[in-house]
């Protein structure tokens, strides 16, 4: 498969294989860091969420003494889940099947009965188990089921670059706004994942309603192949898409002025600041499963635009499956009237209502049923992902591009989308 | 619940208001957006809070007073049903098939703006997928020219993670 990428071409069955879905449950989710939660979720002690690791339960919960645990949702007697709420504050979890109780940092400290019951047991044994890893990076916490994976910094490696954009604008980081949309969708997770990897040519077909009605400009979604637009592939694995606007215009996204006047002493080079200045849409995933976008839109044509970052996460649930999740966050200290303003054209523009989003749920769902049918296997239906290659488009590697990757001139490429596939045949290629 | 003594009276406003929100479902399933737009006021505020699972000790907290599936005015509202218009709304294209089913109907005032209490049960069908959608919606109705108008709706669902690949209705 690794040669045939190398020409751009992908399997269409692997976007609904049964087979596929469960090596990449064990090689991927299995051994990869997976984002499980903002820190801005769990703001004080006794703070969880139940998350999941790709179909795996854990609760992150922020202990005692504030540290973020993530900690597999199995009690250690019969393997019950005891976390049965979706969030909440609590000191303790309860399994409700025989009563064996943890406190929020894991440990075993009740067992009914366990002097006549258990003389010989040591609790310090039996705690819910952790995951093996558990790393935070600038608000984003990311958990590893796999002990021997290299740390969280080698996994995000040079694009720290680009999140450093998102996530440090302002010194006190991205907060989330309320919890995270949820949906479930029939296609699979990484129909979400390669999209937001890049894809900046759909753009201009799919969501062609939406400059058409005044929603966002055509710099943010009209075609793709503009002279501001950049493709940023090959960064530790990971890829953005950048659409900008001039050098003499300063949109932030769309962050209005008293926003904007967060977004000092944050640490961020002369170069990433440029990079924000110009922007009005970045996209982005980080491997395997958490993406990114950081966009100005509106709700209302009549009505100036406004800014905000989605993290979205393509769950996956089954071969041709998941639930998708999205959390709109804004700079930490935004007045409130600017964070409900930001809500609201967020759940306008991506959510399951949104008026982008409404229309990518269905082409990815209409993937499913060809990849999984029986002609994408016995004619091996390959995919096409080659504009970029050498003669597949005018494309060129941008000169004098002050962040890492392997960066083109124009988002009329898939490069962005080959670096997630590569990731996922290195991955799924070994044993 | 301490029952009032309804009058002729109360009944004659229960049964327009029953008739008011039969016809909107009416409307929707019929996707005549535009229509459905007239029958709302002017500072309609119109919301679906995201609900989360939580402990009995604070299910006062099931549903998020900070995020919604949609929280809309009538700019937004119109702007989607733009959208629906347009040949490019491809959640929309072809339509999905509806049905409404509004039921337990209550007013909780009979005088000044009304607020109304309804179940809704939503079916929804597009391509081979079918969903059924569980609400009780909150209203403010008020009469403006002799005729009834939604001014304020907020949509409780009984769902967390939503069951549908998209919230391209209203409900």
């Amino acid at each position: 498969m690794a040669a045939d990428l190398d020409r751009g071409l992908v399997p269409l069955r692997v976007y609904n294989d049964p087979d596929v879905y469960r090596a990449e449950m064990t090689r991927i989710f299995g051994r990869t860091w997976v984002f499980v939660a903002h820190e801005s979720e769990l703001p004080t002690p006794g703070d969880y969420v139940a998350r999941t690791i790709g179909e795996d339960p854990f609760i992150v919960a922020r202990d005692e003494d504030g540290v973020i645990r993530v900690l597999f949702d199995s009690c250690r007697h019969r393997g019950t889940q005891i976390c049965a709420a979706d969030k909440g504050n609590t000191s303790h979890f309860r399994c409700p099947y025989h009563g064996w109780t943890y406190n929020n940092a894991g440990a075993l400290v009740g067992i009914p009965n366990r002097k006549q019951a258990y003389p010989g047991l040591d609790p310090a044994e039996w705690g819910l188990l952790p995951a093996p890893q558990v790393e935070c990076y600038r608000g984003l916490i990311f958990a590893c089921l796999d002990p021997d994976t290299p740390p969280l910094l080698d996994h995000l490696g040079d694009y720290r670059w680009y999140l450093d954009i998102h996530l440090g604008l302002a010194p006190a980081g991205m907060e989330v706004i309320g919890d995270p949309h949820r949906w479930l969708i029939d296609a699979d997770w990484k129909s979400g994942a390669e999209n937001f990897a890049g894809d900046s040519y759909h753009t201009q077909s799919l969501h062609r309603s939406i400059p058409e009605i005044g929603l966002t400009s055509k710099a943010v979604a009209g075609s793709a192949g503009g002279s501001n637009d950049v493709h940023v592939t090959e960064c530790s694995g990971h890829s953005t898409s950048i659409r900008r606007l001039d050098p003499d215009q300063s949109p932030f996204w769309a962050y209005p002025p008293e926003v904007q006047a967060l977004f000092r002493d944050n640490g961020l080079t002369p170069e990433q600041l440029d990079l924000a200045r110009r922007s009005v849409v970045h996209t982005g995933t980080v491997f395997p499963n958490l993406s990114l976008i950081h966009l100005g839109g509106t709700d209302d044509p009549a009505k100036p635009p406004a800014a905000y970052l989605s993290l979205r996460q393509w769950q996956p649930r089954g071969p041709g499956r998941m639930e998708a999740w999205s959390w709109v966050l804004v700079p930490k200290g935004s007045p409130e009237e600017y964070k409900r303003r930001a809500l609201k054209v967020a759940v306008a523009t991506f959510s399951p209502s949104g008026n982008f989003e409404q229309d990518d749920s269905v082409v990815w769902g209409r993937v499913t049923r060809p990849a999984g049918g029986v002609f994408a296997a016995k004619a091996g239906i390959l995919l096409n992902y080659q504009m970029g290659l050498p003669d597949m488009s005018l494309t060129r590697e941008l000169d004098g591009w002050p962040g890492p990757g392997v960066v083109y001139d124009s988002n009329l490429e898939e490069g962005v989308q080959r670096t997630f596939f590569r990731h996922w045949i290195r991955m799924m290629s070994r044993g | 619940m301490a029952e009032r003594t309804v009058t002729d009276q109360d009944l004659r406003l229960v049964r327009r208001v029953e008739e008011f929100l039969f016809r909107e479902a009416e409307v929707l399933d019929a996707a005549r957006f535009g229509a459905w737009l007239d029958l709302l006021t002017d500072d309609i505020d119109y919301r679906i809070p995201t609900r989360v699972t939580r402990e009995r000790t604070a299910l006062d907290l099931r549903f998020s007073q900070a995020s919604f599936h949609m929280v809309e005015d009538r700019g937004s509202l119109a702007a989607r049903v733009d959208r629906f218009d347009t040949e490019y709304a491809w959640s929309e294209n072809p339509p999905s098939r509806t049905r409404r089913f509004v039921s337990n109907v209550r007013l909780d005032s009979f005088e000044g703006p009304l607020e109304v209490r309804s179940n809704l049960l939503f079916f929804w069908a597009r391509e081979e997928r079918q969903v059924l959608l569980s609400a009780e919606r909150h209203d403010l109705i008020r009469i403006e020219d002799d005729a009834l108008r939604l001014a304020r709706r907020v949509v409780f669902l009984d769902h967390t993670t939503l069951p549908i690949p998209n919230l391209a209705v209203f409900l």
